[in-house]
């Protein structure tokens, strides 16, 4: 039994991390209708910059969280105000066009740092690496269950910040009804810059948060584009709630798949998941919550 | 207040006005009616600046709008509540009407606004806390228009805004139209119930194939022989 709790815990754990990188995707898709498929290497970039950052000046990952956000939300700002947003003023160009885009600046923003830092695996050895407590018989990681505190408080400011602020509702309501927007006086084009940015720094910031617990590679960003993408689809496309959840439920089911399947079928699980809630739950868990 | 002059509207390739002039002065409420693909959407998307005119040029208040983007139209005053209501569906009914108070100017009247629509319409009171897409058509209309006036304009522009309702609701939401009038605000309808708008309203243009073919007072109009026998079948 003791066996089942750690494998939910620790499935729990991770889960909330993915929901906070998926939930960066969502609300892109929300407000762009596109699949961000450079979103993962945006996760890769800021574990990189919490390498850096730990490796030459010796900040602690989760103290880096203060400089990777920034850092991606400015990146994010200029990706799509200088790339895609060029793109959609070109007509007789197909939406698909701009999720081309992103593969591209995918593409970019992995060789660059294959360029930079080489192919090899990197880590970061903290002080409390490998450590960790114990509730009854089940021992939590440490790392992980600070990343798991700090995924959430996230994730609920994030929420405040799209319930109780104009800029927040102005984003909700851009995804909503992108022309009834502009007439209430929002600059939807400002707002496809600000979510860009927000996004990429939501992925920065899960990004940091892994490095203490995993290890990064300039290739790293594929698995949490696939990761993302499952949880956005198992959330409902464009619902904040929804990544979460379906965040949860990926950390659970791969950790489950890993404990009493095998670890190389773990992202199996994950796929299986997505085959059957695009069989039987198209709308993801959005559509259970309204009929 | 508001001019219209000359425009060309098109769509691609396609045309959909042609050489459209109004004038719309303070505290009117002027009424532009056609049958359906008159082109009456056409000129409100225009004059809020979500269509460019090929020819001519819009003036609201003395100023050129021919350079303004969209979204700063509702800043300089004009509330525009679009047809089919494209209300924001997953919002509740008070944040959608926070929604029409984003400008400056509106947002210091917020609360201030939410009670003056909240007594106009105590139905949306009573559902604030509702999702704006789980209303009813009728409320739904409330809500659009309610969220136009947060925005405390100068000038209301309404999108067939009977269009879809019940007849008693239709009768309801022309007598709200001209309470909203007569405390001062500038009003610009577009209607297919010709009928109704035309008792109601000060001054009437009519827009077929995308040409304004008639003009005048409402009462005169209501008496002309071609609009008797094309609009209102008698």
């Amino acid at each position: 039994m003791s066996l089942f709790w750690q494998t939910l815990i620790c499935g729990l754990l991770l889960g909330g991390v993915y929901a906070l990188i998926a939930i960066g995707m969502t609300l892109i898709m929300g407000v762009m209708k596109i699949i961000n498929l450079a979103h993962g290497a945006l996760v890769m970039i800021g574990m990189y910059i919490t390498y850096v950052c730990f490796h030459y000046w010796g900040i602690d990952p989760y103290i880096a969280i203060f400089i990777s956000m920034p850092a991606l939300f400015f990146l994010g700002c200029l990706i799509q105000k200088y790339s895609i947003n060029v793109l959609i003023g070109k007509e007789s160009i197909l939406p698909e066009n701009q999720v081309l885009l992103t593969v591209g600046i995918m593409l970019v923003l992995t060789e660059t740092m294959r360029l930079i830092f080489g192919s090899d695996y990197k880590s970061v050895h903290t002080s409390y690496t490998g450590t960790s407590f114990f509730i009854g018989d089940v021992s939590v990681s440490i790392p992980m269950a600070i990343s798991f505190v700090i995924a959430m408080v996230f994730t609920y400011a994030l929420h405040i910040f799209l319930t109780k602020t104009d800029i927040g509702r102005s984003i909700r309501a851009t995804a909503q009804d992108k022309e009834a927007a502009i007439l209430m006086g929002v600059n939807t084009n400002k707002i496809t810059i600000v979510t860009f940015g927000l996004g990429s720094a939501l992925a920065a910031a899960g990004g940091t948060l892994l490095v203490p617990i995993y290890y990064l590679f300039p290739d790293i960003g594929h698995a949490f584009v696939a990761k993302s993408f499952i949880i956005t689809i198992l959330g409902g496309m464009g619902s904040t709630m929804g990544a979460l959840f379906g965040g949860l439920t990926l950390g659970i089911a791969e950790s489950f798949g890993a404990t009493y399947i095998s670890m190389e079928l773990k992202d199996v699980v994950g796929f299986v998941i997505f085959i059957i809630v695009l069989l039987f739950l198209p709308g993801g868990f959005k559509s259970l919550t309204k009929r | 207040m508001l001019r219209v002059n000359n425009i060309d509207v098109y769509y691609g390739e396609v045309q959909a006005l042609w050489e459209v002039s109004l004038q719309v002065s303070e505290g009117e409420y002027v009424a532009l009616l056609g049958a359906n693909g008159a082109g009456k959407t056409t000129t409100l998307n225009t004059i809020s600046g979500l269509l460019r005119p090929k020819k001519g040029n819009i003036e609201f208040l003395g100023q050129d709008l021919s350079h303004v983007p969209a979204y700063k139209t509702a800043e300089m005053g004009i509330a525009h509540v679009p047809e089919a209501r494209r209300l924001f569906p997953e919002m509740t009914v008070e944040e959608n009407l926070i929604m029409g108070s984003l400008p400056k100017r509106a947002k210091e009247k917020r609360k201030e606004s939410m009670d003056w629509i909240f007594t106009l319409f105590p139905r949306l009171k009573e559902r604030r806390h509702q999702e704006a897409g789980t209303l009813s058509g009728g409320e739904q209309q409330m809500l659009a228009i309610g969220r136009g006036l947060m925005l405390r304009p100068k000038l209301l522009m309404l999108d067939e805004p009977s269009l879809g309702l019940a007849p008693f609701l239709v009768d309801e939401v022309f007598k709200i139209i001209k309470k909203i009038n007569e405390e001062g605000i500038t009003i610009l309808l577009v209607e297919q119930n010709v009928m109704h708008a035309l008792n109601s309203c000060t001054k009437a243009y009519i827009l077929e194939s995308g040409r304004i073919t008639l003009q005048g007072r409402g009462k005169d109009l209501l008496s002309n022989e071609h609009v008797r026998e094309a609009y209102l079948g008698i």
